[in-house]
């Protein structure tokens, strides 16, 4: 499958949905949100390609799984909002993906680091 | 602003958006979640309209069969009526299928037999199903078995298996 060009603020949509999670999470743990407030608070990080329908089953993934809590609040759009926070166990998950990541951009730096040969070498008889 | 301010169109837009996830959520998650899942994407697409536009808003959440796979495999419930319903159909039409076939069969047998006079009739369990017929010699008339306990069994056994298989290896899985 060929690989897509990437662009400047073009994410790729796989890498995007493998640490949605933990963006939202990290968002959580700044402030209580919903739905589509967190939505335009990643636009505003730049992540544009986040789609609304990929936001909202993670949030309740992540509600399923315990990593966050929900309260119901009146809005003056008419609907209630459904506002997640990060729950205790929450904090702890964040804590240990936030090292996993670093641990894992520490370990990608440095082969990243490296010029791309035009050719690969040939392997040694 | 609030939600008057949304155009009749745009409101129509986010219940048209709203009622096609729940139709592919009808019958495979509980009620009562369901119910709260359209609340919220009803309340979040409203905000967003006010923002954006309803044209916009609906487009934003992308392509709305996946969102709501995507709600099915975080809330499938233990059954799923729809998916049972097809396989009860299913093994309905295959169980008449060969019943047609087995008739047939038997038609050819009793014309090759020179049958003369009267009716030919075949049913391997009396009174249970699900194959029986009768032909008449001349094989103008027949009559095939379309109900029977048999069937009745069949098709709940195949909704029973059809409407859970796949929570049991979700479960499995897990």
């Amino acid at each position: 499958m060929p690989i897509p060009e990437p662009q400047d603020g073009v994410h790729d949509s796989q890498l995007l949905k493998g640490v949605l999670s933990l963006a939202l999470m990290r968002l959580l743990a700044e402030r209580e949100s919903y739905g589509y407030e967190l939505v335009t608070r990643l636009h505003e990080l730049g992540l544009t390609e986040v789609q609304d329908g990929s936001v909202y089953p993670a949030l309740g993934r992540l509600e399923r799984d315990g990593h966050v809590t929900s309260r119901l609040v009146a809005s003056t759009s008419g609907a209630a909002r459904k506002y997640y926070r990060l729950s205790a166990p929450g904090y702890a998950a964040l804590a240990r993906i936030e090292r996993a990541w670093q641990s894992l951009v520490r370990a990608l730096e440095p082969i990243l680091a490296k010029p791309v040969p035009a050719k690969p070498k040939e392997a040694l008889p | 602003m609030n939600e008057g301010a949304l155009s009749k169109k745009d409101r129509m837009r986010i219940e048209l958006a709203v009622r096609k996830i729940d139709w592919e959520l009808d019958g495979r998650i509980p009620r009562a979640r369901r119910r709260q899942i359209l609340n919220e994407l009803r309340s979040n697409l409203i905000e967003a309209a006010q923002h954006t536009g309803g044209e916009q808003a609906v487009r934003q959440l992308g392509d709305l069969k996946a969102l709501a796979n995507s709600y099915r495999e975080l809330y499938r419930g233990r059954f799923d009526i729809r998916a049972g319903a097809f396989w009860a159909f299913i093994a309905y039409v295959a169980i008449q299928l060969l019943g047609f076939a087995l008739f047939f069969a038997f038609q050819a047998g009793v014309a090759a037999g020179g049958a003369h006079g009267a009716s030919y009739s075949f049913e391997p369990w009396p009174g249970f199903g699900p194959f029986a017929g009768k032909v008449s010699a001349s094989g103008n008339t027949f009559e095939v078995l379309l109900g029977s306990p048999a069937h009745l069994l069949i098709v709940c056994v195949a909704f029973a298996i059809g409407s859970t298989y796949r929570s049991v290896l979700a479960h499995r899985r897990a």
